[in-house]
C-alpha cells in the first residue's frame, strides 16, 4: 500500500484492488464493533441512577436525592379519619377526598411529603390518592407496612410460613406502587422491634424459650426479626431499585443487633417521643448502626393535661425546638449529618383514640390523658399528660365544609411553616 | 460664688458616694463577727430536721479572726423525720421569697468563708448562695459541696463569676445530713463574705473524674447520687442504705426489698439514684460524666434468681433531661456478688441527673425480690 497528498494536501490512499477494498472493510467492521463495545461499557457504567437513592457525602454525611435533587423530608404522619369513626375507616375510598382539601393547606405549608403506615385495600384508590397528591400538590409518599405487627395471633417472625406470608403482601405492594412517581420510600415496620422485648405483641420459638437467659432470649428474637427485614428488603431492592427501604424502629433499641443482621437496609425510619430534643440520638446511631434516619413519628399535642385545656403554644413550642434539631443534624450541618428530614406525628385529630371499642367515644374529643412523658415538661405535673386524640397540626371540628370536617390549623401550623422557609439554627443564634 | 459653693458641695458628695459605692464593690459582708455593723444577713431560715440544730453565731471558740465566730451543732437525731438539716442567712430575717429585701450583689465573684470541724471529718452535704423561690425570687442558686472539714480553720470559696447576682435574698446556706454524720457533727464558721475578685471567672460546668461513685458506702462523702426517685409501686419497696449484711466492699451496702404487693396498682416498681434529690429534670444541675465509658456495680439476690427487668444509667425526662440512657437487663441475680456493667461508649454522658436506677416488676417475681447492690460507680 502506498500513500501520497492530494490537491487538497489529504493524505489519501490509493488503491491497489480488490485486495485493499477487503482489507478497508475489516478496519470499518471492527472500529465498528469497537464503537460498539465502547458504547455497551459506557451503557453498563452510566445506568441511569435511582429515581430516589441516599447518597454519601465526601464528609460521611448522608443525602436524600429525589428526581436527582437534594430532598429534605418535611412531612406528616397522614391518617385522616373523621369525627365519629374509627382506625377502620377506609379514608383513601372516601368520596369527599380528604386529600385534596388536605394537600392544598399542606402544600401551603410547605409539606412535600406524608407518611401513612399502610396502604387501602382498593389498589385504584391507593393510587388515585397518591396521583393526586403527588400531581397537584407535589407531595411524595413513604409508604408503610406493618409486616404483621398486628396480626392475630401474634406475629412469630421464626416462623417460616409466617415469613413467606408478609413476604408475599409486602412484595404485592411494592410491585403495585412501585411506578407511582409520588412514592418517596418504603418502611418496614413501626416499633416491631418492641416485640423482640416482649413489650408488645409478644412472640418466641421453642429454641428461644429453652434459652434460661433472658438477655440472650432478647438478642435471639432480634436477630431472627432483623434478619428477616433484611432479607426482605433485599427482595424489594430486586424489584424496586429506585426506592430506598426503611427499618421502622422504636427509638433505638436493639440496633446493635440490626449492626450485624440487616445491613442492606437502607435508612432507620424511627418513632421517637423525647420532648423538645432528640437528646443524643443523631451521634448515637452513628457510633450503633450508621445508616441514614428519618424521623417517621415525633412531636406533641396541643392539649395542656395540666391546666385542662387546649395549649396550641405549648404543642409548637415543642415541635419548632424538635424541627431544629433535625435541622441541625441534615447534611452538611454541624451536627451528625446523617438525618434526612421527618414527619411529625400528625397531620390532624383522631378522636377515635381514646376507647376504640366505643362507637360514641369516637364523637367526644376526649382530654383524658393517655401516658406520661416528663420531657414534655410543660404539662408533665399532671402526671399522665400525653393526649392521644390532640396530637394534630390541625383541629378538626364537627362543622362540614363539602362533606368534611372542618379544618382548622393550630398554631404549631404556622410556627413550621415559617421555620421551614427560614430555618433558624444554633449556630444562626451564636 | 453660690453657684461655685454649691458645684463643690456637689462633687464632695459625688466623690464621697463613689467612694463608698467602690468600697461596697469590693467586699460585702455575711458574717464577720456578732454585732458587727457590717453584717448584711441573718441566720433565720432553718430547714429540715431544725431541731437537730444549734446556732451560737456569739462563740468564742478560737474564731479565725475578730472576737467571735458561729458554732454549729447538729445532731442527726432526725428531730423532723427528713434525714437532713440546714440554715439560711436570709434578707430580712425569715424572707422565703415573701418579702422584697436582698441585695444587688452585681459585681461579686465569689463567696469565701471559714470553716473548721470540732473533730475533723464532719461532712457539710452542700453550701449554699441564693435559691429562695417564691414571689421575690433569688436571680441565682449556687451550690458547693460535699466538703468535708478539717479540724484546722480551713478557707473555702465559691465561684459565681458569670452568674446574675442582682437580687440575693439568701446570702448564705449550708446543709448537713445524718446519712453523712451518723454521729453527729460540730462545726464553726468565720468571715463568710462576697468578694470582686477580677481574676476569678466564669467557671463551665466541670468534668468530673473517674471513678464517679452514685454508691460507695453509707454516709460517703462519695456518694453522689439519692435514691429519691421511687416509682411505680412505691410502697412496695423498702430501701437500707446502710446494710451491713455481707457487703461487698466497705462496711455496707445497699438491701433492697421488693415486696411485690402492688401497692399503688402499677404491678412495677423501680428507684432512681438522683442529683439532687428529686430531680425530675426540673432542675438544671446535672453532673458531667464525659469521661466516663461505662459503669459497673455489683448485685446479688437473697436466694438467687430474683429478676431485675433493668439498669439503667440516665434516661430521665424533663425540662433539663439526661443527656443519654444506656442499660443492660433483665437480669436474673446470683445468689453470689456479681459484678456488671453498663457499657457507655459512644454515649452522652455530659448531662447526668439519673446516676442509676434499677426496675422489675411482680409477673417476674411473684413472691417480690430481696437483693442487694454496692459499689456503683462511673469508670
Amino acid at each position: 500500500m502506498r500513500s501520497g497528498l492530494n490537491k487538497q494536501g489529504h493524505k489519501v490512499i490509493k488503491s491497489q484492488g480488490h485486495k485493499l477494498k477487503a482489507t478497508g472493510r475489516r478496519w470499518i467492521l471492527l472500529a465498528a464493533c469497537s464503537l460498539f463495545f465502547l458504547f455497551f461499557l459506557l451503557g453498563l457504567t452510566s445506568r441511569p441512577k435511582p429515581r430516589v437513592y441516599i447518597r454519601t457525602l465526601k464528609n460521611k454525611h448522608y443525602q436524600l436525592i429525589v428526581e436527582g435533587k437534594p430532598y429534605i423530608v418535611k412531612g406528616v404522619c397522614y391518617n385522616p379519619i373523621p369525627i365519629g369513626e374509627s382506625h377502620e375507616y377506609d379514608w383513601w375510598s372516601d368520596k369527599n377526598k380528604p386529600w385534596i382539601v388536605d394537600g392544598k393547606l399542606m402544600q401551603e405549608m410547605g409539606i412535600n411529603t406524608i407518611r401513612i403506615y399502610s396502604c387501602g385495600e382498593n389498589p385504584e384508590d391507593v393510587k388515585r390518592v397518591m396521583r393526586d397528591l403527588y400531581e397537584l400538590y407535589n407531595i411524595r409518599v413513604i409508604v408503610g407496612h406493618w409486616v404483621g405487627l398486628w396480626n392475630y395471633p401474634c406475629p412469630s417472625y421464626g416462623d417460616k410460613e409466617f415469613q413467606q406470608k408478609i413476604t408475599k403482601e409486602v412484595l404485592e405492594v411494592v410491585e403495585l406502587y412501585k411506578d407511582e412517581p409520588g412514592v418517596l420510600m418504603w418502611v418496614l415496620g413501626n416499633e416491631n422491634n418492641y416485640s423482640c422485648l416482649g413489650r408488645v405483641r409478644p412472640w418466641s420459638t421453642e429454641k428461644i424459650d429453652n434459652e434460661p437467659d433472658p438477655q440472650t432470649q432478647i438478642f435471639m428474637r432480634a436477630k431472627i426479626y432483623y434478619s428477616f427485614i433484611n432479607e426482605l428488603t433485599k427482595k424489594i431492592h430486586e424489584v424496586d431499585p429506585d426506592h430506598p427501604v426503611a427499618l421502622g424502629n422504636g427509638e433505638l433499641m436493639l440496633l446493635d443487633v440490626a449492626n450485624q443482621f440487616c445491613q442492606d437496609i437502607d435508612a432507620v425510619a424511627c418513632i421517637i417521643y423525647r420532648g423538645k430534643s432528640f437528646g443524643n440520638l443523631f451521634n448515637s446511631l452513628r457510633t450503633t448502626f450508621d445508616k441514614p434516619i428519618v424521623l417517621t413519628e415525633f412531636g406533641a399535642d396541643a392539649y395542656n393535661a395540666y391546666d385542662k385545656k387546649e395549649d396550641e403554644g405549648m404543642q409548637a413550642f415543642f415541635l419548632e425546638s424538635q424541627w431544629r434539631h433535625i435541622y441541625e443534624n441534615l447534611a452538611n450541618e454541624e451536627g451528625a449529618g446523617n438525618c434526612l428530614g421527618g414527619t411529625s406525628f400528625e397531620w390532624s385529630d383522631e378522636w377515635w383514640k381514646h376507647n376504640e371499642s366505643d362507637p360514641e367515644g369516637w364523637n367526644i374529643h376526649d382530654t383524658e390523658s393517655f401516658w406520661g412523658q416528663g420531657s414534655y415538661y410543660i404539662d408533665a405535673k399532671a402526671g399522665k399528660n400525653i393526649n392521644e386524640e390532640w396530637f394534630g397540626i390541625v383541629a378538626l371540628s364537627e362543622e362540614l365544609e363539602n362533606g368534611l370536617n372542618k379544618r382548622t390549623p393550630r398554631k404549631s401550623y404556622y410556627v413550621i411553616k415559617e421555620f421551614w422557609r427560614n430555618p433558624k439554627l444554633k449556630k444562626d443564634d451564636k | 460664688m453660690k453657684r461655685i459653693q454649691s458645684l463643690a458641695l456637689t462633687l464632695c458628695i459625688l466623690v464621697a458616694l463613689t467612694t463608698c459605692v467602690f468600697a461596697v464593690s469590693e467586699e460585702f459582708v455575711v458574717y464577720s463577727d456578732k454585732n458587727s455593723s457590717d453584717n448584711h444577713y441573718i441566720a433565720s431560715g432553718w430547714m429540715g430536721d431544725h431541731g437537730d440544730l444549734k446556732l451560737n453565731d456569739q462563740s468564742m471558740q478560737e474564731p479565725q479572726s475578730g472576737k467571735t465566730c458561729i458554732e454549729v451543732v447538729y445532731i442527726a437525731k432526725k428531730s423532723q423525720n427528713q434525714g437532713w438539716a440546714g440554715i439560711y442567712w436570709q434578707n430580712p430575717a425569715n424572707n422565703w421569697g415573701n418579702k422584697k429585701g436582698g441585695f444587688d450583689l452585681t459585681g461579686m465573684t465569689k463567696i469565701t468563708f471559714w470553716a473548721k470541724g470540732a473533730k475533723g471529718g464532719e461532712i457539710i452535704s452542700k453550701f449554699m448562695v441564693g435559691g429562695i423561690k417564691g414571689t421575690y425570687p433569688d436571680s441565682a442558686e449556687v451550690e458547693e459541696g460535699p466538703i468535708e472539714l478539717t479540724d484546722t480553720w480551713k478557707q473555702y470559696s465559691i465561684n459565681l463569676a458569670g452568674k446574675d447576682l442582682s437580687y440575693i435574698s439568701a446570702g448564705f446556706a449550708f446543709v448537713v445530713n445524718a446519712d453523712m454524720n451518723m454521729d453527729g457533727a460540730t462545726f464553726y464558721l468565720d468571715e463568710i463574705k462576697y468578694e470582686a475578685d477580677p481574676d476569678v471567672k466564669p467557671q463551665g460546668r466541670k468534668k468530673e473524674d473517674m471513678p464517679f461513685y452514685v454508691f460507695a458506702d453509707r454516709g460517703s462523702i462519695n456518694n453522689h447520687f439519692i435514691p429519691s426517685g421511687w416509682m411505680g409501686d412505691y410502697g412496695d419497696i423498702k430501701y437500707n442504705g446502710g446494710s451491713n449484711e455481707d457487703p461487698y466492699l466497705g462496711d455496707t451496702c445497699i438491701k433492697i426489698v421488693y415486696t411485690g404487693a402492688v401497692s399503688q396498682g402499677a404491678r412495677w416498681a423501680g428507684l432512681y439514684w438522683q442529683h439532687p434529690p428529686n430531680n425530675w429534670g426540673n432542675q438544671d444541675k446535672g453532673f458531667d460524666l464525659s469521661q466516663a465509658t461505662k459503669l459497673t456495680f455489683w448485685a446479688k439476690g437473697a436466694k438467687g434468681g430474683e429478676r431485675i427487668e433493668e439498669f439503667k444509667v440516665g434516661g430521665i425526662m424533663g425540662e433539663y433531661s439526661d443527656s443519654d440512657s444506656a442499660s443492660i437487663g433483665p437480669v436474673i441475680l446470683n445468689p453470689e456478688w456479681t459484678q456488671y456493667t453498663i457499657d457507655l461508649k459512644g454515649k452522652d454522658m455530659s448531662y447526668i441527673i439519673g446516676g442509676f436506677c434499677w426496675g422489675t416488676n411482680v409477673d417476674v417475681n411473684p413472691e417480690g425480690a430481696t437483693f442487694y447492690l454496692d459499689e456503683i460507680r462511673f469508670e
